[in-house]
């Protein structure tokens, strides 16, 4: 009987810790989605207020006057094409090194997962100069290869886990039935390893969607910015056009927020088939 | 079986293309970096070999570089101390609910998927001398600090305010690692400690911490490496200022690099960066020794 109250005690007091701070997260969020359907006035006279009325009229606007129109549709392309190469060439790289059987796998290993200490700003200068001179600069195509080049490490540090705690037995028997090796790395490996494709595609858009750095230094064409930089515009010229900032804001997370809700549950599986006995 | 997978050509087939980007985009840059750092390059005119000028100027005769790094130092360790914290205890927190469990994950890990240039808007706004946080302590009476713009003392005020929104981003990512890490552990091995007596405190000492010490190697060195080169909500909030007060590395990079064009200068901040992430992931690998466990 008192061990029974002891537990359910300690258990109201988790509950309203993990509460309390959920709270914390969802609030500001909340709050910038209430701004975002204001009018200016009313922001400055009752920031916290329940909107009036709804001005749906401030998304019309930062989507089109603030050109993030087009920002969408270049960071749609971008973020495509990086997922479809840095996963494809990510899995293949993965699958050599945890399946396949050669003296230098450690090594090559080792060299791709470097890449995840290295710092995007140690290559702007040297790539932006290169890229100059090769027309690579101001296009969508200059940006798409470094960011797949930094999606690949953490591509690579999660299947190789996946790769080789798969059953060999599998493999053995598709041998047996005459598959090639490529065709047990596509009709094999990579179904099986479907959960770590979803955590890593996962990661990989996300990244990319939200990187600014290297968007910012690279595209100078208005025509060619990604979502993360002309949000950055909001700031300036805009900056006290307040509702319209928000409601870009809003803009730019909405897409991420539906793509984390449909493969959000599915990121601690991934992870801890891949990287924990990996 | 065995010659399926020892073939060289399909080795060399799957590699290559990853293997051939990295070099291109990653290790040959990286050189041109320290080759450029030890020129003095202005964009306009040819590059001028000087040798370790801009290495002597950074650390003699720049005073915001000291800001920078002072700061950057700062703010990895800040990072550190609370991500491993308060990651860890609500990873533990989290994987012991039995109703819940998804639902707190999701809210907790949901900034981490968020643009960190729309969540810096978002507080510079929240956290304005006027506006936001500021007008709900003034209904309290409470004159509300300038919350990114008081430059007073060794760690200024928004260094701190800059710290704490950084966690409260990314705390999910160190709580997401370790909820995988304790739910690759058995649960046979609690059930075993049960019965010979162990309690809460004494399972999590003793099986949990062990067994997810490869995982506390890996969240220390994203934690580490991530804070060394925060950028967006940086510049997002503050722009470095006041007075370049909350200058980091990577924003005093980007502005010698990028707004005054002194590249062979921004270079060698980069390599000074580079070094210090190495130099971090190095320590990290010695200090924490990984015993393998079969499980």
């Amino acid at each position: 009987m008192k061990l029974s109250k002891k537990i359910s005690i300690s258990k109201i007091l988790i509950y309203t810790f993990l509460i309390l701070l959920a709270v914390v997260y969802i609030a500001p969020l909340l709050w910038m989605f209430s701004v975002s359907v204001k009018t200016n006035a009313e922001v400055f006279s009752s920031p916290f207020a329940i909107p009036e009325a709804i001005q749906w009229e401030n998304f019309q606007i930062a989507w089109g006057i603030g050109k993030l129109n087009i920002a969408i549709v270049n960071s749609i392309i971008v973020c495509v094409a990086t997922l479809v190469c840095s996963m494809l060439f990510g899995t293949m790289a993965a699958f050599a090194i945890g399946r396949m059987r050669w003296k230098l796998s450690g090594t090559v290993m080792t060299y791709f997962l470097l890449g995840m200490m290295v710092p995007v700003h140690c290559i702007l200068i040297p790539l932006f100069v290169t890229f100059a001179k090769v027309q690579l600069n101001n296009s969508l195509l200059g940006i798409i290869l470094p960011y797949i080049t930094f999606s690949l490490p953490m591509t690579i540090f999660i299947m190789v886990g996946f790769f080789r705690n798969m059953p060999g037995e599998l493999f053995e028997s598709a041998c047996m039935d005459g598959c090639s090796i490529y065709g047990c790395f596509f009709r094999i490996g990579l179904p099986l390893a479907k959960t770590g494709l979803f955590v890593t595609g996962l990661m990989t858009f996300v990244n990319n969607w939200n990187e600014l750095l290297l968007a910012m230094v690279f595209i100078s064409d208005v025509d060619k910015k990604t979502l993360p930089v002309t949000l950055t515009y909001f700031v300036g010229p805009y900056s006290t056009n307040y509702v319209q900032m928000f409601a870009a804001i809003v803009i730019a997370v909405i897409p991420t927020i539906i793509v984390y809700s449909i493969f959000s549950n599915q990121i601690v599986e991934g992870l801890t088939a891949g990287a924990v006995k990996g | 079986m065995e010659k399926l997978f020892r073939d060289k050509k399909a080795i060399c087939l799957f590699i290559a293309p990853g293997g051939i980007l990295f070099t291109i985009i990653l290790l040959v840059p990286i050189a041109y970096a320290v080759y450029i750092s030890l020129c003095e390059w202005n964009a306009l005119t040819p590059p001028q070999f000087v040798g370790f000028a801009n290495y002597i100027k950074l650390f003699t005769n720049d005073d915001i570089m000291k800001t920078a790094i002072k700061n950057s130092l700062f703010f990895t360790t800040f990072s550190l101390v609370t991500q491993q914290v308060i990651g860890l205890f609500l990873a533990v927190i989290l994987s012991n609910l039995v109703k819940g469990k998804n639902l707190f994950k999701n809210i907790y890990y949901l900034p981490c998927v968020l643009s960190s240039a729309a969540l810096g808007l978002l507080f510079s706004f929240l956290l304005n001398p006027k506006m936001g946080l500021n007008q709900i302590l003034a209904i309290f009476g409470i004159q509300g600090p300038l919350w990114l713009m008081d430059a007073k003392g060794f760690i200024p005020l928004p260094m701190w305010v800059i710290g704490t929104v950084a966690t409260w981003q990314y705390v999910g990512t160190t709580m997401m690692l370790y909820m995988a890490a304790i739910a690759g552990i058995p649960s046979s091995l609690y059930e075993a400690s049960y019965i010979d007596g162990a309690n809460k405190w004494q399972a999590f000492k003793n099986i949990t911490m062990p067994l997810i010490k490869p995982m506390a190697k890996t969240t220390i060195s994203l934690t580490c490496i991530g804070s060394l080169k925060f950028f967006d909500l940086i510049y997002n909030m503050t722009q470095g200022g006041p007075n370049h007060k909350t200058d980091v590395l990577a924003t005093h990079l980007y502005n010698e690099g990028f707004q005054y064009f002194k590249y062979g200068y921004a270079s060698a901040i980069s390599v000074v960066l580079l070094a210090m992430c190495l130099f971090v992931t190095f320590i990290i690998n010695r200090s924490i020794k990984v015993e393998d466990y079969e499980m």
